[in-house]
């Protein structure tokens, strides 16, 4: 079996693999795969300035090379 | 592929996008809701008339809604069904495409066997989606503050709203326009070139095979 870490965000960007994963639709392909769900960021500081947030924002974990694939 | 919506107070006084000119509307900035907000209001409103607040998550985004914090919030779901659930106005909406990003060290190989496992589930989504939205309800980050709210059945949502679609690569056009409209709109820097930041080998091998 192949490992594949993929994060999580809103379940409604993620439906289809979460489906896929509970019918076991991964495994049927060889691969093993493992979520890991990114953290609301909680209350922010408010800005109307583009330039002071982050564009990386809760995919932190993509960034850090603990999880292979994401989507937005 | 996912639908976001500018939703009001059920006691706004706004009804259509056009009066929102110099009033606050909370977005997630770098994110889909920023970018649906740009696309959906420029047509209703000069872009300096656009004030979008960054407010982060959508649960933060509608709460800051819900207050009177903002006079309008970008969602999506489950928060659009929420919203009309409470009564609240949806002013307008708009679809938009998702994409998967890989990383450099992901072969080919398995990024088809991905997809194909979630084309199957697509099938399933598109045969019954009603089955399957206990995922969006039960969602640990949320579910929470759904209940705080008076909580969601299946029934609340509206299914034409849901729209999942095999995965299959951008077109050139699709790049090539939207790489427009970011430089149109400063969210991209013009010294980026859009054959620069995509290769779109696999679309020319489908194209050739056909």
């Amino acid at each position: 079996m192949k490992k594949v870490v993929s994060e999580i965000s809103g379940a409604v960007f993620s439906l289809p693999w979460m489906v896929a994963k509970d019918h076991g639709f991964f495994e049927a392909e060889g691969i093993d795969m493992e979520f890991v769900t990114t953290v609301p960021t909680g209350k922010v500081a408010r800005t109307e300035n583009p330039e002071d947030v982050n564009p990386i924002l809760q995919h932190t974990a993509f960034e850090e090379a603990r999880v292979s694939i994401y989507r937005a | 592929m996912v639908s976001q919506a500018v939703v009001v107070r059920p006691d706004s006084p706004h009804n259509y996008p056009g009066t929102l000119g110099n009033r606050p509307i909370a977005v997630q900035f770098h994110a889909g809701s920023h970018y649906v907000a740009l696309r959906l209001l420029e047509g209703y409103l000069p872009a300096e008339k656009i004030k979008l607040v960054h407010c982060g998550s959508p649960r933060d985004r509608f709460e800051a809604m819900w207050t009177g914090e903002v006079d309008a919030a970008l969602v999506m779901e489950p928060w659009i069904s929420l919203a009309e659930k409470l009564g609240c106005k949806i002013l307008c909406e708009g679809h938009y495409l998702g994409a998967e990003n890989a990383s450099d060290d992901m072969d080919e190989e398995t990024f088809a066997a991905i997809n194909r496992a979630v084309e199957r589930a697509v099938d399933l989504l598109d045969a019954d989606k009603r089955k399957y939205l206990h995922y969006l309800i039960d969602d640990p980050r949320h579910a929470a503050t759904l209940k705080q709210y008076g909580g969601l059945t299946p029934e609340d949502f509206q299914l034409g709203r849901l729209r999942y679609v095999k995965p299959v690569p951008y077109t050139d056009e699709i790049v090539e326009d939207t790489y427009n409209w970011m430089t149109r709109w400063g969210l991209i820097t013009d010294a980026a070139c859009s054959s620069d930041l995509v290769d779109n080998r696999i679309a020319e091998a489908v194209s050739a095979d056909d």
